[in-house]
């Protein structure tokens, strides 16, 4: 828009255009979306001024979805529709599910693709589909408030995601209509939002983020070496988090209210009323601690307090546990607590002041906690997403990542045989050669697992392929390459051929929870079926912010400068011009019709927009020579 | 773009010796990383990621290989000319053998000591010292010109890579009970 370029003197003109990009926190309890604005990291908050969106799915019978809180707050009225747990979900297989199963609400189908679905009312939907619906909601946030077209997004997965994981996250963003620049580590993300990359003093930096959310635990080590952040350990657990918290304060006000006499209980369970009501309280309860020494508490007819002292005695084993994962994750990484340099807090429940402490004794110095840690991780994707996008050329950042989990392949006797080994920097090809066993055998199963441990069934599968066509021979006279690459994202492909007689077979892999190609397609086909409407609604909003924009430059040029440049006939062109546009904009649901009467206003003020250009090289040159513009 | 023919040493500047100067391998992979990472092409068109990552795959390969002692000098042979599969290949050194079962068997034994962590500490310095002395013996077959012994040490240097590992999943073990 030409009125927008023009800048005062003085101002540096932008050398290309402005990407937008945003930084997606695609978490577990809750999602974040944050962008770089004005050069500083911001969330993005919805119409009520939430940034935190909470990670639920709700499906309607119309086929229609609701998102976040909204659908959190029907949760209990339409269970089996609504979806909270997805991030748990994805890229997992339906053997997971059944173990994960139990735990959970939903109807699962079985189905003839390797992907489990969950029935709802507006019909079979996969996690991966579940977290298109979430990463849509954010997309069309960021585009609302920033009134244009995301080039492409940084989206944060738990460093110990796997491949399928990972390739799950990245199909649900094609599901989103999001180019992916990079699937970035949560850990690293958090350190690149402290800036952590941009202090140099030092010559190696060793960072702990220590990550407890509401369900989960993680911990990472990272090694940071001028501006190049490496991955060298994480750990943790998949079932503990500030939830666990609420929980041990419940069951003491119950044990206290029964031992006192006001509770009565079959065999120490307790009905589901009395125990949801004890929960809600325990949450009032350990949010009221955090500033305060002690709290009154009740629960049916018994009331008591609780003071913070209690509280840390209740939750010490749980904290004990989060610190036993921090030792080993040092241990993994070959260092001593001591040779941290910062900790970062990461996750609503480091809130807790009894885990600040804790967390800072362990490390023997003060965590870091001034960034909300709710945020944290959004903010730094946001500020990797800059960088990708081309924003920042003399930026320097640079994020490598390892493998979190060792890749390997079956052989003989069930057994694994690792070919990249975890903690590996990525991107990464590696090859290992392999030999028939049986005379004349022409096909070979290539079965690529990954995990630490030694036997197929204890490592999780992510392909299984035959290579066909092997040239007959003796047994162990053939040559099979089977190549493994990793990418930037930890994503695999494995290719396998027969080298012997030049004769090449290769199979790229897909893993075996991930859809396949001809899935996700349907999956989008199927979507923009539903979304011709919502197209047509996004192009008008799209058009409206243009608009917008344009009316703005237009009352900001003025105000500069309408006086000295402009006679009073042409003022009057320029506000008819004005009205005109204001007015299409504020009544038109064409898309079209809006886009031409922007046209028209910026043809109107063509004569103006070349006069202050002129008069702003004019300015700009005073006093300059002509030489200094030729570069 | 980048010669994925010239050796891993070329690669990062440095001397092909078995005794490295780290620093500069640190130094010299970032800086390839910063040049050619595929984070530098996500504008790029399709050729250049690809390129890109097979690229950074080789870089990372390398770094991996001269990062460890066993890989580098193993690799060291190979540029030598000689080749070998140590997943098939083995030491056939029978008293270097008896001693790694010796050594096995007393990790195997440490619950049972009065102290299993200064006990555990104890063999770990063992096994390192050993390693070390094999590191040295395989520089020195390399200066004389005894490849196929210098081979052997490399082979010998997997059992202890195992142990290492042993000893210290042992560690972690003994101190997570004790903690």
């Amino acid at each position: 828009m030409a009125l927008l370029q023009i800048s005062e003197p003085g101002m540096s003109t932008a050398p290309h255009e402005h990407r937008l990009a945003a930084g997606i926190d695609l978490g577990t309890t809750n999602s974040l979306v944050a962008t770089i604005r004005s050069g500083s990291a911001e969330t993005l908050k919805d119409g009520q001024g939430n940034a935190l969106l909470p990670s639920v799915v709700r499906y309607l019978e119309n086929g229609e979805t609701l998102v976040g809180l909204e659908a959190r707050a029907s949760e209990l009225e339409d269970i089996h529709n609504t979806i909270s747990s997805a991030k748990r979900l994805l890229g997992r297989g339906i053997q997971d599910i059944k173990t994960l199963g139990g735990k959970l609400p939903y109807n699962f189908v079985e189905s003839q693709s390797s992907v489990p679905q969950i029935k709802t009312v507006a019909g079979n939907q996969t996690a991966i589909e579940v977290s298109s619906e979430i990463l849509k909601a954010l997309k069309q946030r960021a585009e609302d408030s920033l009134g244009g077209d995301l080039t492409g997004v940084v989206i944060t997965v738990p460093a110990y995601f796997d491949d399928a994981q990972r390739q799950a996250t990245k199909d649900a963003a094609r599901l989103a209509d999001l180019n992916v620049f990079r699937l970035l580590n949560e850990p690293t993300a958090a350190a690149v939002a402290y800036g952590l990359d941009q202090k140099d003093e030092l010559k190696e930096r060793i960072i702990a983020v220590y990550d407890l959310g509401g369900g989960t635990f993680d911990i990472s080590i990272l090694k940071l070496n001028k501006g190049v952040f490496e991955v060298m350990a994480t750990g943790g657990d998949s079932a503990l988090g500030g939830d666990d918290f609420d929980h041990a304060i419940a069951e003491w006000m119950l044990h206290t209210a029964v031992k006192e006499g006001f509770l009565s209980s079959d065999n120490d369970t307790f009905d589901h009323a009395i125990t949801r009501q004890a929960m809600r309280e325990a949450r009032r309860v350990k949010e009221a601690l955090s500033d305060n020494d002690a709290v009154k508490v009740s629960i049916a007819d018994w009331s008591g307090s609780i003071s913070r002292a209690d509280f840390e005695g209740l939750v010490a084993p749980l904290v004990k546990k989060t610190l036993l994962a921090c030792r080993r994750a040092l241990r993994d990484a070959d260092l001593s607590k001591e040779q941290v340099h910062d900790v970062v807090m990461v996750g609503g429940s480091t809130r807790m002041p009894v885990v600040r402490e804790e967390v800072g004794k362990f490390f023997d110095k003060p965590p870091l906690v001034n960034i909300d840690p709710d945020k944290v991780v959004a903010i730094g994707a946001a500020l990797q997403a800059d960088v990708l996008a081309g924003n920042k050329p003399d930026e320097e950042m640079l994020l490598l990542d390892v493998i979190p989990l060792s890749l390997g392949l079956e052989t003989y006797g069930g057994l694994v045989e690792k070919v990249i080994a975890r903690n590996t920097t990525i991107p990464i090809t590696r090859a290992q050669e392999f030999t028939t066993f049986k005379d004349n055998q022409t096909a070979m199963t290539v079965h690529i697992l990954q995990g630490e441990r030694e036997t197929v069934e204890e490592n999780r599968s992510l392909a299984k392929f035959a290579l066909k066509g092997i040239p007959p021979m003796v047994a162990g006279a053939a040559r099979i390459k089977v190549t493994f690459q990793v990418d930037a994202d930890g994503l695999l492909n494995v290719l396998a051929e027969e080298e012997t007689t030049g004769a090449k077979s290769s199979v790229e892999v897909k893993p075996s929870y991930g859809l396949t190609d001809n899935e996700i397609e349907g999956m989008i086909r199927d979507s923009m079926d539903n979304a011709q409407a919502d197209m047509e609604a996004r192009k008008l909003r799209e058009q409206i912010v243009e608009a917008d924009r344009t009316l703005e430059a237009l009352d900001a040029a003025m105000t500069v400068d309408a006086d000295s440049m402009l006679n009073q006939e042409e003022v009057k062109t320029l506000m008819l011009a004005r009205e005109q546009l204001q007015q299409i904009k504020d009544s038109s649901e064409d898309a079209d019709e809006v886009k031409a009467a922007i046209k028209n206003m910026e043809k109107v003020a063509e004569f103006y927009v070349a006069r202050r250009m002129d008069d702003n090289v004019k300015t700009a040159m005073a006093g300059h020579s002509v030489d200094e513009f030729k570069k | 773009m980048l010669d994925f023919k010239q050796s891993y040493f070329t690669l990062f500047g440095l001397p092909e010796e078995f005794e490295i100067d780290f620093s500069k391998l640190g130094a010299a992979f970032r800086k390839l990383q910063a040049k050619y990472h595929p984070d530098r092409f996500v504008n790029g068109d399709e050729q250049e990621r690809r390129l890109a990552l097979q690229v950074t795959g080789f870089i990372n390969e390398a770094n991996e290989t001269l990062k460890s002692s066993r890989l580098r000098a193993r690799y060291l042979l190979t540029l030598n000319g000689v080749d070998f599969d140590d997943e098939i290949d083995t030491t056939h050194d029978g008293a270097f053998l008896m001693h790694q079962m010796e050594i096995r068997e007393a990790l195997e034994e440490v619950a049972n000591a009065q102290d299993p962590l200064a006990r555990i500490d104890d063999i770990g310095q063992e096994i390192s010292g050993e390693a070390d002395a094999l590191k040295d013996d395989f520089v020195e077959k390399m200066e004389q010109g005894k490849l196929e012994c210098a081979k052997d040490a490399v082979l010998k240097m997997k059992f202890f890579e195992r142990l290492c590992q042993e000893s210290k999943s042992l560690t972690e073990k003994l101190e997570d009970d004790l903690f």
